[in-house]
């Protein structure tokens, strides 16, 4: 049965990979062919794109169309289909079509010719993958808005032609992320830190910077980072419960809209509303001068708050929203936010119908069976399996007790997005020695906790770590390295994963976890929880 | 203000308890065997290292053990509401109860587990034919969902005392406890309109010596456990303007429904005054 669907991934034609996964070591003769179908397919506003099969019988939708570049007059439909490494990538514009002309998530609003698509494709399910920014490099000769030097390279120092100045982005899909030192709070008063923090390797120059780097005029960290889809974002900033756990405190309120905050958005979850981030992103990404437009923050957030992204078919196991499965962006749309997984609310419950259809639908080829057994077998995988949560702050730290026995619905628990709930700051190693990859493209830091403060629950006083994540933010040693979960919908479609991009594959994705907690995984199993994360 | 005398294990076992635990524990055969302490059995209080017992029986459940190294009896020490952590020494508060042995040592119910900053080796056991129990979630220790409409309570209403008690040296507001008592105290403040709403905190800054270890918990600490209720009553709602916050050392113990006089050291007290000289309910 997993033969079948081997065979059939690895077979599939040449012109269905057009940004084919350009990591996936079997099929590393395709990935050429992928790679090359990329350059024609990045083409600027209005360039064709192969075609799609369409999965939406009687639904309007458009398929791709390529690259979406700032200040383009274009309509953003209700529904834009793209090819990804699996299948098909869809994203729902719940409020209908768009024109692009004049809207400022599509206009470059600052002095470097950024606009928010810049970073956030629909064809890269609202983030940014490899494939298109390795596609813009050889489309523009690097001179696209998206390599602007204050974080599209490794450092803006550096000469801007090259492309060695930009390798995190091309190779990893990485932006800098300049977060002042010490922290600030949201009203931009100096915290404390808990700790020092000494640069032990800075390969891109940035953290030594006499302009940019940690004993600059204006000391700033500089941390290496992807970007999170700009979709599915009343799931980013859903209230489930009241109470922090991980923080043993109630949410906070913003005050200026007298609601609850998530603690979800970014990384690091130094925005506490969508506001905030598209300021955030607004006065460093596109370097907009002075206060942002008050008009133009509403209407980026009224528009990225009306996308939905989703896998919408596999090229193997078919359409995701057929045979009684509701996949894809339709059912985000309409789904409730912030529902905590239960027996009555059972996790990824949008893909039960094929339990009990499979087998009664005589079309199906073997292959689309066998694959949807595999989505379901993984299914079971990720939400009943238990292993040993072990060692992980932010979980382990908490009154769960060290180790605790649990599933990966116990940090990705909210129904339809996998995203935590509760505020998701966790370590779970991926940015922290020794449990980190090895990634010698990435700076180091080691970090000292002082005497008086308790030290990060599970590293120790001194800790290295390429991203000390969360607690640049608070300022915190007990956050060293916790990293905000973030949600698993479209994966297929932006490649690399992890915010550090140290995951070349979703693959890559269930292997890390299944090192780190010896969950004790047998090849089928890491297939099943492969395919079943390229269908989200 | 006089502190209670600390638990003494070695004086107050009876010997039958020992006994009968120390054969539960070493005999996984009779696993399902109920151990039969004393009708309320004396406190037993001690540190040691925690050794963790990986009997699955689904999300959270998996066993937690402790020895008290004064009597070399292994205890069951996992239905706190913290959790200990392997690798760090673990200050434990119980009673010993009547209850079946499912993980190898004699159950402690009522418990209190604080993780202490003293590492020690990471223990894990195999099930080895323990059973070990399933987590139960009780639902009065949640909160329902954020989106769920709640009547406020209703009156008459009347002065009223919470309490919310923290692990040694900790100012952690414990999950699936204290946001349960929170969120009652800002409803029924929402509900009552009360002049002044008391948060007061407390520290075991008595000194006092277990297991041949010095405990003793810094005077800061009850204030940043005040502040830190009191921060959170905000958070939900509560004036600061009505809020008086303040801090004691060497507390008296609070009433207590579990037996356990030391945890209750480690507390806030949060009263809702109506008006002056009303009874309290």
């Amino acid at each position: 049965m997993d033969q079948t669907i081997m065979s059939a991934r690895t077979f599939a034609g040449p012109h269905q990979r057009r940004r084919g996964s350009r990591h996936h070591r079997r099929c590393a003769a395709l990935s050429i062919a992928g790679a090359l179908a990329a350059v024609s397919g990045m083409a600027p506003a209005g360039a064709g794109s192969a075609a799609v099969a369409p999965y939406h019988g009687g639904t309007a939708h458009s398929t791709g169309t390529g690259y979406w570049t700032p200040n383009s007059a274009r309509t953003f439909p209700r529904l834009v289909e793209y090819p990804d490494a699996t299948g098909t990538i869809a994203v729902l514009n719940a409020d209908g079509p768009t024109a692009t002309r004049g809207n400022p998530f599509f206009t470059a609003l600052g002095t470097n010719g950024r606009a928010c698509v810049t970073c956030h494709q629909p064809d890269d399910g609202m983030s940014v993958s490899v494939a298109t920014i390795r596609a813009r490099w050889r489309a523009t000769g690097g001179r696209d808005p998206l390599f602007a030097a204050i974080d599209g390279s490794n450092c803006p120092s550096l000469p801007q032609n090259l492309r060695k100045s930009h390798s995190l982005l091309l190779h990893h899909g990485l932006f800098r992320i300049a977060r002042p030192w010490p922290p600030r709070d949201p009203d931009g008063r100096v915290i404390t830190p808990q700790f020092t923090i000494q640069v032990v390797r800075d390969p891109t120059g940035c953290n030594l910077d006499p302009k940019y780097g940690l004993y600059s005029r204006h000391p700033m960290i500089s941390v290496f980072r992807r970007p999170r889809p700009a979709a599915n974002l009343k799931y980013v900033t859903a209230v489930g419960f009241t109470f922090d756990p991980k923080d043993g405190l109630p949410l906070p309120i913003d005050p200026e809209t007298g609601l609850r905050m998530s603690g979800n958005i970014l990384a690091d979850a130094r925005a506490g509303t969508l506001k905030a981030q598209v300021l955030d992103a607004m006065r460093t990404h596109l370097q907009v001068r002075g206060n942002p437009n008050p008009a133009d923050v509403a209407k980026v957030i009224a528009f990225e708050s009306s996308l939905y992204t989703a896998q919408i078919a596999d090229r193997v196991g078919g359409s995701l929203t057929a045979d009684g499965a509701t996949g894809g962006p339709e059912a985000l749309a309409t789904g409730k936010p912030g529902e905590l997984n239960s027996p009555q609310h059972p996790q990824w419950s949008e893909f039960f119908a094929w339990a009990r259809k499979n087998r009664a639908r005589p079309s199906a080829t073997p292959a689309e069976r066998a694959f949807r057994a595999s989505v379901l077998r993984g299914i079971e995988l990720f939400t009943k399996k238990t292993f040993l949560v072990r060692d992980s702050a932010g979980l382990n730290s908490m009154n769960f007790g060290n180790p605790v026995r649990n599933t990966c619905n116990f940090c990705h628990n909210m129904n339809r997005t996998g995203m935590d709930v509760a505020p998701g700051q966790v370590d779970i190693g991926t940015t922290n020695e020794p449990r980190a990859d090895p990634q010698p493209g990435l700076p180091l830091f080691k970090l000292t906790c002082a005497p008086q403060f308790p030290p990060q629950p599970f590293l120790g006083r001194v800790v290295y770590t390429h991203d000390p994540g969360y607690a640049l933010t608070t300022g915190k040693c007990a956050d060293i390295g916790k990293i905000t979960i973030q949600s698993l919908r479209g994966l297929a479609a932006r490649p690399p994963y992890f915010s550090n991009g140290s995951a070349p594959t979703i693959r890559a994705v269930v292997d890390f976890y299944n090192r780190r907690y010896r969950i004790g995984l047998t090849e089928r199993e890491k297939r099943d929880l492969t395919n079943f994360l390229s269908v989200l | 203000m006089n502190l209670p005398r600390p638990h003494d294990p070695r004086k107050r076992h009876g010997i039958a308890l020992i006994a009968g635990a120390v054969f539960a524990s070493v005999v996984p055969t009779f696993a399902n065997t109920p151990t039969k302490p004393p009708i309320r059995a004396a406190p037993v209080t001690f540190v040691s290292c925690p050794i963790y017992r990986d009997t699955d029986q689904g999300p959270k459940s998996g066993c937690w053990l402790a020895d008290d190294y004064a009597t070399g009896v292994r205890y069951d020490i996992g239905q706190g509401r913290t959790k200990p952590q392997v690798g760090r020494m673990v200050l434990v508060e119980g009673i010993p109860a009547p209850a079946p042995n499912l993980c190898g040592g004699a159950v402690l119910k009522p418990v209190h587990t604080s993780p202490l900053a003293s590492t020690c080796p990471a223990v894990i056991l195999p099930a080895e034919n323990f059973p070990g129990r399933p987590f139960v979630l009780r639902l009065d220790h949640v909160l329902p969902p954020a989106d769920v409409v709640r009547p406020l309570p209703q009156g008459p209403f009347a002065n009223k005392r919470w309490a919310i008690e923290f692990d040694y040296r900790s100012d952690f507001l414990a999950y699936q406890y204290s946001e349960v008592i929170l969120d009652a105290i800002a409803r029924y403040v929402r509900a009552s309109h009360p002049i002044e709403v008391r948060v007061e905190g407390y520290a075991a800054t008595r000194p006092y010596v277990v297991s041949g270890m010095r405990l003793v918990e810094p005077p800061q600490l009850a204030e940043d456990r005040a502040d830190r209720v009191a921060r959170a009553l905000r958070r939900l709602g509560v004036d600061r303007k009505i809020m008086r916050v303040r801090s004691s050392v060497n507390p008296r113990p609070a009433a207590i429904d579990d037996g356990l006089a030391q945890p209750s050291l480690r507390r806030v007290t949060i009263r809702v005054e109506l008006a002056r000289n009303r009874p309290e309910r």
